[in-house]
């Protein structure tokens, strides 16, 4: 692991709120690829064979990130990019440029740490580019500030080649939201494939904007993108879904649910489906309401309280 | 002893149940019987006190306590529990965290009562609650849920639904487990395969009891009339 000369005390201090927000000790590993952003400056980084990380600063304070990895390459540990802001007010800006080769096998770990904030702009723009039968996941899981302070922007926009194929796992579960908004903008070639996911817990005055789109471009591509909000107290929360079925034989299917409590908030869901080829096929279910009252009462039937029963519910769709 | 006394229960103006009084016994197996639409169901909410089933008269007794305004959860405190026709899903929710909501429920006891309802353990401990079980495997599990909790008395509201033919064998043995443990049964069904194991029954028509007793002549009476009949309202009309 290179750690930038005169940042180890940021490094360490972000390693040990990691370690503490994920209960995981694998960060340090040096058999593990690795990116640590605090604020503006790349602290430390670690790459492995086949797997190339580099990072510079431009001159409108952004910090460009750019990821590549070879053919072929084979990545036996997750990757981890792990970004943080350990001043009390700021704005950080990053900008990650993705190029994964051919037949490639990766799974991204990504950890926003933003829990001692009290004002802060994250905005992380992402293009990713997936060559042919490659495999990649991308878990991104966000710790952010309980007062509210902090207002995330997350934008990736993906070009999946031939038969490769996209998980993407996006989670704000654990901690209060701030505002966020999540755009995932994906453009599917040919047997390509993308599985999305996104899961988030509002309350108090949080604001959850999440936009996803599928372009299903490539003959036989396919794609389902689900998202779950459990949106209380005066939580605004609005869900676009779009998919485009262009080429013959795409399938698409895109879900919302949205589970509301309180009677201050205020949530919406728009799906949208545009079909351009005769042999394309798309399809949506959206829900949104308070939970069912027959899953409360049958956990009541086993002697759970009815804010046990709720709670255990939430937990399970968050989880 | 469970009972009903005079139970009303009306929706949107519609008389559902129109003054039922039952009575259940620890240990027996009791039938309520009768097509479609005749109420039997919502009979099982309002023993097990669903919101949405609050009778609008008459009252539930329990061993001597009135318990006509308790709720679902106290309830079931109270041994009664309810086999829903069409069980919930919970998505995150792992069928071995499930059936062991009751921390007292030890890990083997979970792994004997899968295997009762035909489930192996091993393949059945891990997966999830939700959608991907099919209708006959989450009825299975909901079966397993209900003897783990080894109730005073048990609803099982049409248990064989969903249910493949094959496994009514084991539905039968499910009944007779929980006569064997001293729970009082009240079984809703139509299917007089299932209600041939009950002592007593009840045969509904048009949300009343239209006969009571020995379960024998009940179903004998339910397939020469009732079956062909297919009449709900038979018993106002009469």
């Amino acid at each position: 692991m290179d750690v930038v000369k005169g940042y180890e005390k940021e490094f360490n201090q972000l390693v040990e709120t990691y370690e503490k927000n994920t209960h995981d000790k694998s960060l340090l590993n040096p058999s593990i690829a690795n990116i640590i952003v605090s604020g503006n400056k790349v602290v430390g980084l670690n790459n492995t064979p086949g797997f190339r990380i580099s990072s510079k600063t431009r001159g409108d304070g952004f910090v460009i990130i750019d990821v590549n990895i070879e053919d072929n390459t084979k990545m036996l540990m997750p990757v981890h990019l792990c970004t943080g802001f350990l001043e009390k007010k700021g704005e950080q800006l990053l900008k990650f440029n993705y190029n994964i080769g051919e037949n490639v096998k990766v799974k991204f770990k990504s950890h926003c740490i933003l829990t001692n904030v009290e004002k802060l702009h994250h905005y992380m723009t992402s293009d990713m580019y997936i060559g042919k039968n490659s495999h990649v996941e991308y878990e991104d899981e966000h710790f952010h500030d309980e007062k509210g302070g902090v207002f995330v922007e997350t934008l990736t926009y993906a070009k999946l080649d031939e038969n490769s194929y996209f998980k993407t796992k996006f989670y704000e579960t654990k901690t209060r939201v701030g505002r966020i908004n999540v755009l995932l903008d994906l453009d599917l070639g040919n047997y390509a494939k993308a599985d999305l996911e996104s899961k988030i817990y509002g309350q108090k005055d949080d604001i959850i904007d999440i936009k996803e789109i599928m372009r299903l471009n490539g003959k036989h591509s396919s794609g389902i993108a689900k998202s779950t909000v459990f949106a209380t107290d005066a939580t605004k929360a609005h869900v676009i879904n779009e998919a485009y079925g262009n080429a013959a034989y795409a399938k698409g299917h895109i879900e919302c649910n949205e589970i509301v409590k309180g009677h201050d908030m205020s949530v919406s869901t728009v799906p949208v489906l545009k079909v351009q080829n005769e042999k394309a096929e798309l399809t949506h279910e959206a829900s949104v309401g308070r939970i069912k009252q027959d899953q409360i009462e049958i956990l009541m039937s086993k002697g759970l309280a009815e804010d046990e029963a709720t709670a255990l519910i939430v937990n399970g769709l968050l989880s | 002893m469970l009972a009903l006394e005079d139970i009303r229960y009306s929706k949107n103006s519609n008389d559902i149940v129109k003054g039922v009084s039952m009575k259940f016994e620890r240990g027996g197996v009791f039938g309520i019987i009768g097509n479609n639409g005749v109420g039997k169901s919502t009979i099982g909410y309002i023993i097990m006190g669903l919101s949405e089933y609050k009778p609008t008269s008459g009252r539930i007794i329990l061993s001597g306590e009135d318990i006509t305004n308790l709720d679902v959860t106290n309830r079931a405190k109270k041994g009664i529990s309810l086999l829903w026709q069409e069980p919930a899903r919970f998505e995150g929710l792992s069928i071995k965290d499930y059936l062991t909501l009751n921390k007292k429920i030890d890990i083997k006891s979970v792994e004997e009562a899968l295997d009762m309802v035909n489930l192996e353990p091993k393949l059945y401990l891990n997966r999830l609650v939700d959608k991907k079980l099919s209708g006959g495997e989450r009825k299975k599990v909901e079966l397993a849920s209900c003897m783990l909790l080894k109730p005073k008395y048990i609803v099982l509201d049409e248990p064989d639904s969903g249910i493949d033919i094959m496994s009514l064998d084991m539905i039968v043995k499910i009944i007779h487990y929980f006569q064997d443990n001293n729970t009082g049964v009240i079984l809703i069904t139509h299917r007089k395969e299932i209600a041939k194991e009950c002592e007593y029954s009840y045969l509904l028509c048009n949300g009343k009891i239209f006969l009571e007793g020995k379960s024998d002549k009940i179903i004998k009476y339910y397939e020469k009339t009732c079956d062909s009949c297919g009449h709900i309202n038979y018993a106002e009309e009469k």
